[in-house]
């Protein structure tokens, strides 16, 4: 944890730096962040408002680890539309698809559910395996 | 009379005929675009638009538009009709001054508003501009807002369709929004608050135009829009058919159609569709269709919400409104935009004495803190206010799963429902038997030496004693049990039946929906 003093049009703010990890990917959701500055960069942002300082933390909860170590994967996230368990995965990474082909079947709300693709494309990336638990919005495969 | 007269008055004509002039055409054209008489003359019934406000023009004399002629101040006016019954019509012609609206384009659109509204015959309008004409400043502004009052006072009185063939952005959104139905075309159509540009100053975020607000855009992920089409043409004839559903205002009917469908068709397939897995999904569509005159739907937002359908079709040739359950989606469960969706169709569909058709197979709302943060509490009850606010004839037919609130949400006897029927696969209960099971039988399950086989059993017992639709038919909640085979000629004949029914409700300024 580091402390600065940030002046801001004469207003001098204590602020609380702390550094995270470099290859912590919480950014992933935020490519705006991504290209600008690196997160772990602890050079506060000039703000008038205090609580501001603690923006260049990266929020973890929602990122899961395989994702953010993973790396940047291109196509389009098909993501958990809600919450439960996996049943079976129906395709292998690398298979190419058809818009509406079943990709997973996603058991929830008593109800085994066909989770399809999008549009025609290639299994970039497979996030999630079978008898898994998801939440709304946890990312399942990408589709190039 | 002189022939110069009559010659001068053809001059002005041809003039305002051609719009922007020709180049401006070509050019509307190589957009992949038709002018804005094209689309009237595409939309209407042949040889039926009559023009009205040819001849008026701007008033404005900042920025040197003194100088600028703008033929037809922008937009074409008047009213024609689709398959023989009256409509009003304006389209903004992108080739004056980019259908940009001053004070006497609104002038002109506020006075079709005003006579349609007199009448009592819908309006479309086609909107293809490039917002308020900034020389004109304040006038502009005036302009939008007359036109969204009027939008406002017709709405619930005259069906008002909007239809956008070309950019449509800031304030002018609002007109669209508060019509009745809006249709898009697939890369020729764009609505926004503030276009890709803007938000690239403002936030850094690069977003094509098409992605910010193109029609799939707005018919899948916003939900602003309810109809999409590839091409111009498609969506003309699309138009037509919708208007087919539709009376020309909230003191009539739609108009019936001749039937040349058995009313006493039964399906037998009807009887096998429910699996025996009760966690399998089959796909509600495949009894909508069944169900219709002619196996004929025009689905409503048929992108957005798919865990809930919305649409028209005819029963016995009279219009109906439908809102079904989608097990294939989301288990069918009703969430946020669910809620959304179907409420606005039931509103629609009351405001125009549409009978509504309710296929009920729900397991309930949808679990999850994004749902609950959301405000599903506030959505779904739009669902409870819409269903029991509405007056015209409502016929439930609950095909199996009818789960706790979404039970009532999907308009079950207390919140109106004129006729409840069930297959009987129907499970009517507060929750489904597993879950209800491990509540109920709680301290027996956990005294068995074998949990699991005692909770098997439980499950049984439940789903055997309370998750049927005899429970609820012995209290009278469901009127009858039917063969599903037979679903059609019975709702057929519920609604022919409950075609005289009156409401008395409390007088009031208007309710108060959750919104």
């Amino acid at each position: 944890m580091k402390k600065f003093n940030i002046t801001v049009n004469g207003k001098t703010y204590a602020v609380e730096v702390e550094e995270v990890g470099t290859g912590q990917g919480g950014f992933a959701y935020q490519p705006v962040a991504q290209e600008s500055q690196p997160v772990s960069d602890p050079k506060p942002k000039a703000s008038p408002e205090p609580k501001a300082a603690s923006a260049p933390q990266p929020q973890q909860q929602s990122a899961p680890a395989s994702k953010a170590s993973s790396g940047p994967v291109s196509g389009e996230i098909i993501s958990a539309p809600m919450p439960g368990t996996i049943l079976d995965i129906k395709v292998s990474e690398g298979q190419s698809v058809k818009e509406g082909d079943i990709l997973l079947i996603l058991e929830a709300m008593k109800m085994e559910n066909e989770i399809v693709s999008p549009k025609n494309g290639t299994i970039n990336k497979i996030y999630t395996s079978k008898s898994t638990n998801v939440n709304t919005g946890d990312p399942l495969v990408t589709i190039e | 009379m002189p022939n110069e007269k009559i010659t001068e008055l053809r001059e002005k004509t041809k003039k305002v005929m051609l719009g922007g002039g020709q180049k401006a055409i070509d050019k509307q054209h190589e957009r992949g675009k038709k002018t804005a008489r094209e689309r009237i003359l595409m939309l209407l019934d042949q040889n039926s638009f009559v023009e009205i406000d040819a001849f008026v023009e701007h008033r404005c004399v900042n920025f040197g538009m003194e100088k600028k002629s703008a033929p037809g101040e922008g937009v074409v006016a008047g009213y024609g009709t689709i398959n023989g019954r009256l409509v009003y019509i304006y389209a903004q012609d992108f080739t004056v001054i980019g259908g940009s609206l001053g004070e006497m384009h609104a002038a002109k659109i506020v006075k079709a508003q005003k006579m349609a509204l007199k009448v009592g015959a819908p309006i479309i309008g086609i909107n293809d501009s490039g917002g308020a004409r900034i020389q004109e400043g304040v006038d502009a502004l005036s302009g939008y807002g007359k036109i969204f009052f009027n939008n406002t006072t017709a709405s619930g009185v005259i069906p008002q369709i909007s239809v956008i063939l070309g950019p449509c952005a800031g304030g002018a959104v609002y007109s669209p929004a508060l019509t009745d139905f809006i249709f898009m075309v697939q890369n020729i159509s764009k609505m926004f608050i503030t276009g890709p540009d803007v938000i690239k100053t403002v936030t850094g975020e690069k977003v094509s135009g098409e992605k910010l607000g193109g029609a799939m855009t707005h018919n899948s992920k916003s939900g602003v829009a309810h109809f999409v089409d590839d091409s111009e043409e498609e969506c003309m004839n699309h138009i037509r058919k919708l208007i087919s559903f539709l009376p020309q205002n909230n003191l009539e009917t739609a108009p019936s159609q001749e039937v040349h469908d058995d009313l006493n068709r039964t399906d037998v397939a009807m009887n096998d569709i429910i699996p025996d897995n009760p966690n399998k999904a089959y796909d509600m569509k495949e009894v909508v269709y069944s169900l219709a005159d002619n196996k004929e739907f025009l689905e409503y937002q048929q992108y957005y919400a798919m865990n809930i359908i919305t649409g028209f079709m005819r029963l016995n040739g009279k219009s109906v409104g439908v809102i079904a359950s989608q097990p294939k989606v989301l288990a069918g469960c009703l969430d946020i935009d669910a809620s959304d969706k179907a409420a606005r169709f039931i509103r629609t569909c009351d405001a125009f004495n549409i009978p509504l058709l309710t296929l009920m197979d729900v397991p309930g709302f949808l679990p999850g803190t994004h749902q609950e943060y959301g405000g599903i509490i506030r959505h779904g009850a739009k669902m409870l206010y819409a269903y029991s606010e509405a007056t015209v004839p409502k016929v439930t037919v609950i095909t199996r799963k009818a789960y706790g609130g979404s039970y009532i949400a999907m308009c079950n006897k207390e919140l109106g429902a004129d006729m409840v029927l069930a297959w009987p696969t129907a499970e009517i209960a507060v929750m489904g038997p597993d879950g209800a099971a491990n509540i109920i039988f709680k301290k027996e399950i956990e005294a068995a030496k074998d949990k699991s086989a005692k909770r098997t059993e439980k499950i049984k017992e439940y789903r055997n004693t309370v998750t049927n639709p005899y429970t609820a038919a012995s209290r009278g909640y469901v009127d009858a049990v039917i063969e599903p085979s037979e679903t059609r000629k019975r709702i057929i004949s519920s609604f022919d039946m409950l075609t005289g029914k009156r409401v008395q409700r409390p007088e009031k300024k208007h309710g108060n929906i959750p919104l």
